[in-house]
């Protein structure tokens, strides 16, 4: 069960979120241990997304100019977790998009979510602590309505692992 | 959770659908067109079932179907084709609700015809009118 060594399509990724109305997050070393993180990425907890957006951490740096200096300098600072604004097909049944709802309606609510991409033999996984800042519904004809909401990480609690 | 839809409800839908607008013109699926023997008569063809596939493992993570059926009208009077096509115009464009009948139909939340172009054979001596119909359906 390695890491993927392919470079992966991106129907490969997979989003999950945690159950229940007050979850209670992983920690920041659960979030990048392999048993805390794949018992959350379980098809019953799958978000039915049309597509992973970028998912990472944010640019952010200080720029230091010092007169007299030939060169300024970069130093990178407060680069947060990268939000997720995601898109999902619309049932009005869907338990998981019922609990992004509810969650965007609290506001406060931590619950940890999960990327999965996998080769079909090894996974790796982006674990994240968030918040839902947005929730709506854009019902336009032409296609089916979409539930588009955005995630945004908590500072510093995001974590890497994967099935090596 | 949407789940593949069949073809075949489509077909049976679309038949019944197009027989209770021009009843008492036959209409036939494309392959048993009978143009030989009658003065009127249409044939329907469909074509662009596809639900958008989305990310991840799940089968079922797609969209809606957006299917177009094309109806093709055959007359030997070319006002007739007209007319007839008329008359699906008034009964399907803007429709939504129960499409099909009781039996096979489904609801659709909307029916979208376009009226492509008329035209004429002359070896079948059949003057003959396109349109093209795509169904919302909510899956």
């Amino acid at each position: 069960m390695p890491l993927p060594a392919k470079v992966l399509p991106g129907f490969s990724a997979s989003l999950y979120a945690q159950t229940g109305a007050t979850p209670t997050p992983l920690t920041v070393a659960q979030l990048s241990t392999l048993g805390n993180v794949s018992a959350i990425a379980i098809s019953g907890n799958q978000m039915l997304v049309e597509a992973i957006p970028a998912f990472g951490q944010d640019d952010a740096v200080a720029n230091f100019m010092v007169a007299g200096s030939r060169q300024s300098d970069k130093i990178p600072t407060q680069s947060a977790p990268t939000s997720m604004t995601i898109t999902a097909a619309w049932n009005p049944s869907d338990s998981v998009v019922l609990q992004v709802r509810a969650d965007a309606y609290n506001g406060t609510v931590d619950r940890t979510y999960v990327v999965s991409a996998t080769d079909g033999t090894g996974t790796v996984y982006y674990a994240f602590n968030a918040r839902v800042g947005q929730f709506q519904i854009d019902a336009q004809p032409g296609a089916e309505a979409k539930a588009v909401f955005t995630l945004h990480p908590r500072g510093n609690q995001y974590g890497w692992s994967n099935t090596a | 959770m949407a789940t593949q839809q069949n073809p075949v409800q489509y077909g049976k839908a679309i038949q019944f659908q197009l027989e209770s607008i021009v009843t008492p013109v036959p209409v036939y699926a494309a392959f048993n067109r009978n143009f030989a023997t009658q003065p009127k008569f249409i044939t329907w063809m469909l074509r662009n079932v596809h639900q958008d596939v989305y990310t991840g493992q799940n089968q079922n993570n797609k969209g809606i179907d957006r299917p177009v059926f094309q109806i093709s009208i055959f007359t030997q009077v070319i006002e007739e084709g007209f007319t007839i096509s008329n008359q699906i115009l008034q009964s399907l464009h803007g429709y939504s609700g129960l499409f099909g009948g009781v039996t096979n139909g489904f609801y659709i939340s909307k029916a979208d015809v376009q009226w492509l172009y008329n035209s004429y054979d002359n070896s079948d001596k059949l003057a003959q009118v396109f349109l093209d119909c795509t169904l919302d359906i909510p899956t």
